[in-house]
């Protein structure tokens, strides 16, 4: 047999990156951890599923389309999208999941010896992409557990391309308003492309919160990323998009990889659009969901983060990961926050009551005692 | 693949005595250039000159074979590759003898001398390649009277890296402030200290004050394995101890949390390890330096969501493992080996990792064999004539193999004290012997 040695074959960045290992299935989770249902609420999505509208197009779809490319570059969806925002078609990118549309982005800007900035507690992915794709990710400590503005200006050198924002954060709900956004946007001066995940947008009730969408005629610079995964209840379809400029999104076309978003997901992403009692109701059970945490997190004594979004992060007197798995043995799954570097909070996504009373009493199960007052000592950065 | 940091040389020639003199100045100068000292050199040479030797006696001559040595910066790694399925490391046990027995093979002395002249040796066999791996500790001075901590309570505490100075001096911290067996051996040797860090295998952190007072340290290795050791927290700084060493624990956690590593494992917790990060796997028996046993506590942490595993278990285990797992909330497949007729090798392979300072020794599996209970006792005979009455054994639960020595080690007097996530291939289940038998 030829023997093969990949240590001169893999680039450097390749050779230190660890691979991302999914979650198993829930019936082998429910298997190994011996529960007889599972509540998922680790992933933020919808329970009450995608809007009727977008159920009833994947009931529809004629199983013989399957044997048909798609639109190659989600043709009809972008003009929906267009419609919707008053804006142009080319000023959209329609990816495979938003996670597809940020390596879009990077691949365009980005060359060897470049770097993005971000915070280092947030969403995972725009630090995971850099490195992979060899570019270095300069983390930014959130400050007040916020995108810190001028920390974010102060990080950028010669080799700075993008600056990634998620607002509202995940994991944290907080925001940028419409004055700092601005602000930031106005010290950037178009000399950096300035990305800011809308992810939860549509949950988020905030009056002050501004729309990306609105910005993108002012600031040409911005790039704006939203996804059908959350609040349109189509994760397992896998479909996110970006709009900007007409000459920023020319330049990330390029990079795009086309035909890799499913006929179906495009139908369905476009019936949703429409579906504005849907948004009116998810954002009623987030409500309420949320008022419950509250009052029953205070009750243990917890502390918690809680802003926009559809999620809440409380910190624990015990070890995520160790709660993880058991509250897995309840039938509760949630998301160890350790892989976002807040040690010992765990993410928990604002469901239904019935999955917020479950987690609420295995929570109680789990705890080992009330917690103390912690203190923190800063951490020296740069 | 070289880790980073890491240097290395390799060299490939055949298997044929005519080549000998290359290979051994091969590692000559490649372990002086690396920094070695010339008795430490001179004996990783001897090792890869009886090595080269055995396989040119034992092997299919022409062959091809590889040497790479590795600067570790702490030490120097000389590694064979070669085919050879039938290579016997019999020699490499602790308790083999320079006087052979009737069966025995001459061949086997020159392993033995090898054997004699590393600090530790690795032997894996995959695919019908053999690798050996023989590494060499560099000389450093030992610690000498260390200060004991300054009495002024420090201010505005930041954690960060250390310097190899302040390493050093952390490192007289520790040997001032905690006992003995509180320490583990690779932190008593400051200059060993800074090595190790600049190695890349070892990170550590520093809680120091703004005038450069230092209030605490966490070192930390990082496996081959995917888990990572932590040593500590050690706090110099009593006024301020739960602070320092929180703070030290979410610094650590967060430079580690996105490492790729699975988990973290503490043998060695002091009294200062904030408890609310980590779960207690259980605990295990040491010696205090008056001879009095203590119960000392192995913290475990988990860095990511746990998927669950299969483990290979000998029946006679798989009571304990249940009720471990249960406890620890770990979901594991218990996958029962079996013996149904099939040939194994005679001989079995224990490495010996020998803390002597604190009369410590742990014992691993390099090599399953049918005199596992025999070689097992035979260690435990000459451990404790050498007066190191705490044994240890690891077994490694994703290496089916190393389940075929449980019998023997409940026989010989050992009882499974802690299952270690993650900590080899799989979990690893690590045995003590029994203090009744210990003493004997």
């Amino acid at each position: 047999m030829t023997s093969l040695n990949l240590d001169h074959l893999l680039p450097d960045h390749i050779k230190h990156f660890e691979a991302y290992v999914p979650s198993k299935p829930d019936p082998e989770l429910m298997r190994l951890y011996g529960c007889s249902r599972l509540y998922r609420l680790n992933n933020n999505e919808n329970p009450l599923g995608p809007p009727e509208a977008a159920q009833e197009v994947i009931r529809n779809f004629p199983p013989p389309s399957a044997a048909v490319y798609p639109s190659g570059d989600a043709y009809y969806l972008r003009t929906k999208l267009a419609q919707r925002f008053g804006m142009d078609p080319d000023q959209f990118l329609v990816g495979n999941g938003a996670n597809e549309v940020i390596s879009f982005v990077m691949k365009a800007f980005c060359e060897k010896g470049d770097n993005i900035i971000t915070a280092d507690k947030t969403f995972a992915v725009y630090e995971w992409i850099a490195e992979f794709s060899g570019f270095e990710a300069r983390l930014v400590p959130l400050k007040d557990y916020a995108f810190d503005d001028q920390a974010l200006l102060d990080s950028i050198d010669e080799g700075t391309k993008i600056l990634f924002v998620c607002n509202p954060n995940n994991p944290t709900g907080t925001y940028w308003n419409r004055d700092k956004l601005t602000r930031f946007l106005d010290t950037i001066n178009g000399r950096r492309i300035v990305v800011v995940d809308e992810a939860y947008f549509e949950f988020v009730e905030a009056e002050d919160f501004p729309n990306g969408m609105d910005y993108i005629r002012d600031y040409p610079n911005l790039v704006v990323f939203r996804t059908f995964s959350k609040m349109y209840g189509l994760a397992g379809l896998r479909i996110g998009y970006l709009a900007g400029s007409l000459e920023v999104v020319q330049a990330i076309r390029r990079t795009c990889i086309v035909y890799s978003v499913n006929a179906l997901a495009q139908i369905a992403a476009a019936a949703a659009l429409d579906q504005d009692d849907h948004v009116v109701r998810s954002r009623a059970l987030v409500r309420e969901g949320k008022l419950y945490l509250k009052r029953e997190l205070s009750r243990l004594g917890l502390s918690f983060q809680m802003g926009e979004g559809n999620f809440i992060m409380i910190r624990l007197p015990m070890s995520d990961t160790l709660a993880y798995r058991k509250l897995m043995t309840h039938g509760v799954m949630v998301r160890a926050m350790t892989g976002f570097r807040f040690p010992n909070h765990i993410r928990v996504t604002v469901s239904h009551m019935e999955a917020m009373q479950a987690f609420i009493e295995a929570l109680e199960k789990i705890l080992p005692h009330r917690p103390r007052l912690l203190h923190s000592i800063p951490r020296e950065t740069g | 693949m070289t880790p980073p940091n890491k240097t290395t040389f390799s060299l490939t020639v055949q298997v044929n005595p005519d080549f000998l003199p290359v290979v051994t100045a091969f590692i000559e100068k490649a372990s002086r250039a690396f920094g070695l000292g010339e008795s430490e050199a001179l004996s990783l040479t001897l090792a890869a000159e009886e090595v080269f030797s055995y396989l040119c006696s034992t092997g299919r001559l022409n062959e091809a074979l590889s040497v790479t040595c590795t600067n570790g910066h702490y030490y120097v790694q000389e590694e064979f590759r070669f085919r050879a399925e039938h290579f016997n490391v019999r020699a490499f046990n602790l308790t083999a003898s320079a006087l052979p027995d009737e069966d025995a093979d001459w061949l086997q002395t020159g392993l033995l001398i090898a054997s004699r002249m590393v600090d530790r040796f690795q032997f894996f066999q995959e695919d019908g390649t053999s690798r050996l791996l023989l590494r060499k500790e560099k000389h450093y001075p030992e610690l000498e009277d260390s200060p004991v901590t300054s009495p002024q309570p420090l201010r505005n505490i930041v954690i960060r890296h250390p310097d190899p100075e302040e390493l050093k001096v952390a490192s007289h911290l520790i040997a001032g402030n905690y006992p003995l067996h509180w320490i583990p051996q690779r932190l008593r040797v400051p200059g060993k200290l800074v090595d190790m860090v600049q190695s890349g295998d070892f990170g550590a952190a520093v809680a120091a004050d703004t005038s450069g007072h230092l209030g605490g340290l966490v070192v930390w290795h990082t496996h081959e394995n995917k888990l990572i050791g932590l040593y500590g927290p050690y706090v110099f700084d009593r006024t301020k101890s739960s602070d320092i060493s929180r703070a030290l624990i979410e610094s650590f956690i967060g430079v580690v949390a996105k490492s790729g590593a699975i988990g973290i494992l503490n043998r060695y917790p002091t009294p200062e390890i904030p408890t609310e990060y980590f779960e207690v796997l259980g605990s295990f028996t040491i010696r205090a330096p008056s001879g009095d046993p203590v119960q000392s506590e192995a913290f475990y942490r988990h860095l990511e969501e746990d998927l669950g595993m299969a483990v290979w278990a000998h029946p006679l285990l798989e009571g304990f493992l249940r009720e471990q797992y249960e406890k620890l909330f770990f979901a594991r497949d218990i996958q029962l080996i079996t013996s149904e007729g099939e040939t194994s090798s005679p001989f079995s392979v224990l490495s010996a990792h020998v803390d002597r300072k604190v009369g410590r020794v742990t014992l691993r599996p390099v090599w399953g064999g049918k005199d596992a209970e025999e070689n097992l006792a035979d260690h435990v005979r000459v451990l404790k004539q050498e007066n190191i009455p705490q044994i240890f054994f690891e077994m490694d639960l994703g290496r089916s193999w190393h389940s075929r020595f449980t019998p023997g080690l409940l026989n010989t007097g050992f009882e499974p004290r802690l299952v270690l996530p993650y900590a080899g291939a799989g979990d690893l289940v690590m045995f003590q012997l029994r203090d009744d038998e210990a003493h004997v």
